[in-house]
């Protein structure tokens, strides 16, 4: 295994960060003020391939590697946690599954367009009773000759306001004992889908995160992805791809607060020296960069593994755990070496704060992840 | 020239007369009084080469300035400064008269001309040096630049070619006074005047200055938290406009209504790269800095000696902003 | 800023671990080439001389649109001033089947600043030169050219074939879309050029080459270490108004001289 990045995937990252400090960085405050993505930024982003960095390129799509893709991820992040999350979940989460568990009419029809920006995907899974416990949604579909009528209700969609694409994770065939669960392709335009008023989050606020509800919402039984009860089978190896983007998010911003709270050190004097100077600073910066470099090698091997076909569920789920952890730490940290000055909003640092939290919740609480991780162990 | 060349080369030092723009570049003067220096050191004498059209008047000016002889090539069509034809002139002349050295100002024309002369002759050329001396023990000009975008110095020899080429910006060196009483030479030497066409100027007009763009100004003006007033601000402002600039902001600044967010400099704000930048009551904090490292010429005020930005200023002045800025625009509203 | 590390023996820059990109300038440059290519049709060739890491670099502009890419590397060519650089890149050009029509070069670069390269190659190849260049078009068999100089807007017609290098404002170079950068590591093919191919000697290439020498090399000590003046305000605002002159700001005053 390569613990170097290849020549390739610094020239993407270095790509990367080109475009963010040019197009992202400008409006990042902006965004977090007023919670609205720019359009234009989402369709450039769009044209560069952004919105399929996994999906082959006949589909319009990048066709990047595993790591290449956590590469894009972090540096996005880095500059603007919700442009990553919006990027990470469309990727891992909405398209990837399209690709995998689509024929190729619903490849044609839903992955192109997604590939290339022009209709942004979500997972709708969480209901008001059913957060990390999955097995209790309550969104129905029945059948109907050839369509399924959908009712339920879904909440913090991710995504959900600028959303073209909806996979909704619904119960089917509930006369029978054991649960059975089916993913099904939604478009926002059916009728029937009717998105409720944004969230106002505490961070990552450019991503129109919304409830999403089903009333009677009629759709073709070619829009079902996969076989009937294949839904959680869908879901869960899509999250663990999931938790490589959310992790690479994590560590965007991680790796940001480092980066300020770095430059503030140097030029913050107090007794007449720098910050830097300081045994405790030295200490935080220590800590906070070592805690950075391994969340990345984690996420790496664990992108790495996905690449060789190998199993990866444990990985990145440590991965995940690890980083979201990592995060709130370090922009913890950040903002107490930036004192004062890090509790307004002149600084960002308070911006990251804000954003972190969240890396510790969604894509699967870190009470999960370590279920997740343990019962890997159990059977090791 | 190689090798042999260096023993049979004379030891006079030339420059290059660019003579455009005369009242405001001053490069050649400067570069004739550093030339006298070098000549000094190497028993030689100092040359200026002027070509043009009706440029006798700048020959006297360069005399006068202390150029021991002036060789000059006057005919229309030298009209233009014309890269090809000046290329070809010039390198004759110095194949034929062999100087030790060569200099010019690193101006527009200089930055494209003077690598195209250094390549006919086959020689070196460094170019945007902050110094020139002459290495006591071999003779040699050690030629002073920075490189890799300022983060080293190296200084420079040219060991075996000849003439030993350099060019250097405006405001390096400082010219001697003129005086009237200098006596020299003025040679007009034989040569082929015959133009090269290929590239013809079709039009040339002074160009629009652009109004309040902050990116493009040249000169920019920058109150931070030392400004404790908008009535001292509006003496930046004041500065900027005599000088043909624009204002700019730090966050402080900015946060206390003194200018609005546009004039913002640094990391949240803009980046800027003018030729002269004065940054006036600015510690010299990072996000701050950012915005301005690209500045040719860095002045700072500022009232504390130990303030950070003094680290990266070409000169700093440790006073009151208000006393130093008042007296300063009362000499430049009498002469601009 | 990747740290720089320096071989006291040769005075020369140690590239390896340095990641290798392709100047500002010269993306800008390769923008500008794409747009003429767009309009008027043709073939863009990406050339660089550089250590082997430059194939980077080079893979980069492909990604970015270029149609070949070629590296020329040896070993022999290290040490290098601009009079050796532009010798090796001149050959290069003429090796070219056809002979470009437009060499384009950036007006500086990042690494060693000189704006140098562009006026010897043209010099050597015996091109017509404009610099600084922020207009191109084709008028028949020459080029109209447009560019700011010395505080005026100069209007060239340039015979072809020619050398111009450009300048910034000349267009601003598009992102390049990741997909292509997969493809251009994947499947696209940088060319590779030594001493033997281009037929030169050791001695005319590289430090050998060279006619300037590094004689001593420091990092630049504080970022400008400028002087530090103190005093009565009087005296201190003749400083600056001193300081005003010298760089050409304000003119000097009348009856000084």
């Amino acid at each position: 295994m390569r613990l170097e990045p290849t020549m390739k995937q610094m020239v993407i990252r270095r790509t990367v960060r080109k475009f963010a400090e040019a197009r992202i960085s400008p409006v990042t405050e902006e965004i977090d003020r007023t919670g609205v993505f720019p359009m234009e930024i989402i369709e450039e982003l769009g044209k560069l391939h952004y919105f399929g960095l996994e999906i082959p390129a006949e589909y319009g799509g990048a066709g990047l590697d595993a790591v290449s893709y956590a590469i894009v991820v972090e540096e996005i992040s880095r500059t603007c946690a919700a442009f990553g999350l919006c990027i990470s979940v469309h990727n891992s989460v909405s398209a990837n599954p399209v690709y995998q568990f689509g024929n190729e009419a619903q490849r044609k029809t839903f992955l192109v367009p997604m590939a290339q920006g022009q209709k942004i995907g979500t997972f709708c899974l969480t209901e008001p009773n059913a957060g990390s416990d999955v097995s209790s949604i309550e969104t129905v579909a029945v059948r109907d000759k050839d369509t399924y009528v959908l009712n339920g209700n879904k909440i913090f969609v991710t995504n959900g306001g600028l959303s073209g694409v909806n996979l909704i994770f619904a119960s089917t065939n509930t006369s029978h004992k054991k649960k059975e669960f089916t993913v099904f392709i939604v478009e926002s335009k059916r009728e029937g889908l009717e998105k409720g008023p944004v969230e106002e989050l505490m961070g990552m606020r450019g991503n129109p995160v919304c409830p999403i509800a089903l009333n009677d919402c009629r759709v073709p039984a070619d829009n079902r992805l996969g076989a009937e009860g294949q839904g959680l089978k869908i879901a869960l190896s899509t999250l663990a791809g999931g938790r490589i983007g959310i992790a690479s998010q994590a560590l965007g911003i991680a790796q940001a607060s480092l980066d300020v709270s770095l430059k503030y050190a140097k030029e913050r004097y107090q007794f007449g020296k720098p910050l830097y100077e300081f045994g405790a600073i030295q200490n935080y910066l220590a800590n906070m960069a070592t805690r950075v470099e391994g969340a990345r090698l984690l996420i790496h091997r664990s992108a790495y593994l996905r690449d060789q076909g190998l199993a990866h569920t444990k990985e990145a789920a440590m991965a995940k755990l690890y980083a979201s952890e990592v995060a709130v730490e370090a922009t913890r940290i950040g903002l107490q070496i930036h004192g004062g000055y890090g509790y307004t909003k002149a600084y960002p640092i308070e911006r990251y704060y804000r954003d972190a939290k969240a890396c510790e919740i969604y894509e699967g609480t870190s009470e999960v992840q370590r279920m997740v991780i343990a019962r890997s162990l159990e059977s090791e | 020239m190689k090798r042999k060349e260096r023993d049979s080369s004379s030891k006079d030092v030339w420059i290059f007369g660019d003579y455009r723009n005369y009242f405001q570049n001053r490069v050649t003067l400067q570069l004739i009084a550093k030339g006298r220096d070098l000549a000094r050191n190497l028993g030689g004498k100092v040359t200026v080469l002027v070509l043009g059209e009706q440029v006798h008047q700048y020959a006297m000016e360069y005399v006068a300035h202390g150029a021991d002889a002036v060789m000059v090539v006057d005919h229309p069509n030298l009209k233009d400064f014309q890269v090809e034809t000046y290329t070809r002139i010039v390198a004759s002349l110095v194949g034929n008269y062999r100087p030790d050295i060569f200099l010019a100002g690193a101006t527009p024309f200089g930055r494209e001309f003077f690598p195209r002369v250094a390549k006919r002759l086959k020689t070196g050329l460094s170019t945007d040096c902050i110094a020139l001396e002459i290495d006591p023990e071999n003779q040699l000009l050690l030629q002073t630049t920075p490189s890799f975008g300022g983060e080293l110095l190296a200084e420079v020899i040219t060991q075996n070619h000849r003439p030993q080429m350099a060019t250097v910006h405006p405001g390096v060196f400082e010219e001697q006074p003129h005086d009237h009483q200098a006596i020299g030479r003025i040679i007009y030497p034989e040569v082929d005047i015959a133009r090269d066409d290929r590239v013809q100027l079709v039009r040339s007009r002074p160009e629009q200055s652009k109004k309040g763009h902050l990116e493009d100004a040249p000169v920019v003006v920058v109150g931070g938290r030392g400004v404790s007033s908008k009535e001292q601000f509006q003496m930046l402002s004041e500065l900027a406009e005599l000088l043909g600039g624009e204002v700019g902001a730090t966050r402080p600044a900015v946060l206390a209504g003194l200018a609005g967010e546009e004039r913002l400099l640094g990391q949240t704000g803009k980046k800027v790269k003018p030729k002269l930048l004065i940054t006036v009551g600015t510690s010299g904090a990072l996000q701050y800095t950012t915005g301005i490292q690209g500045a040719e010429t860095i002045i700072a005020i500022n009232r504390d000696a130990q303030a950070p930005i003094f680290k990266m200023a070409d000169l700093g002045l440790v006073g009151d902003a208000r006393s130093i800025l008042t007296l300063v625009l009362e000499k430049l509203r009498k002469r601009i | 800023m990747p740290s720089i590390r320096i071989d006291r023996h040769r005075m020369t820059i140690i590239r390896e671990g340095v990641e290798s990109i392709i100047n500002p300038i010269d993306c800008v440059a390769l923008e500008a080439a794409l747009e003429l290519r767009e309009r008027e049709g043709g073939e863009i060739t990406v050339i660089s001389m550089g250590p082997p890491q430059s194939e980077e670099a080079l893979r980069e502009a492909l990604a970015f649109g270029a149609d070949q890419s070629i590296l020329l590397t040896d070993p022999a060519f290290a040490g290098a001033d601009t009079l050796a650089t532009s010798h090796v890149l001149a050959r290069a050009i003429t090796r070219l089947m056809p002979f470009p029509d437009l060499v384009l070069c950036g007006k500086q670069t990042i690494d060693s600043d000189t704006g140098h390269v562009g006026p010897q190659i043209a010099e050597e190849l015996d091109l017509p030169q404009v610099c600084g260049v922020h207009e191109i078009h084709l008028d028949g068999d020459s080029l109209m050219v447009k560019r700011l100089y010395d505080g005026f807007l100069d209007t060239l017609r340039v015979s072809l074939p020619a050398l111009l290098t450009v300048s910034h404002e000349i267009s601003v170079p598009h992102h390049i879309p990741l997909g292509n950068l997969e493809k251009a590591f994947s499947e696209g093919e940088v060319i590779r050029w030594g001493l033997e191919h281009l037929d030169l000697t050791e001695e005319e290439v590289g430090l050998c080459g060279s006619a300037t020498r590094v004689w001593k090399l420091h990092k630049a000590a504080a970022k400008r270490g400028g002087d530090i003046a103190s005093g009565s305000p009087q005296r201190l605002a003749e400083h600056l108004i001193r300081k005003l002159e010298a760089l050409s700001i304000i003119d000097e005053e009348e009856g000084k001289g």
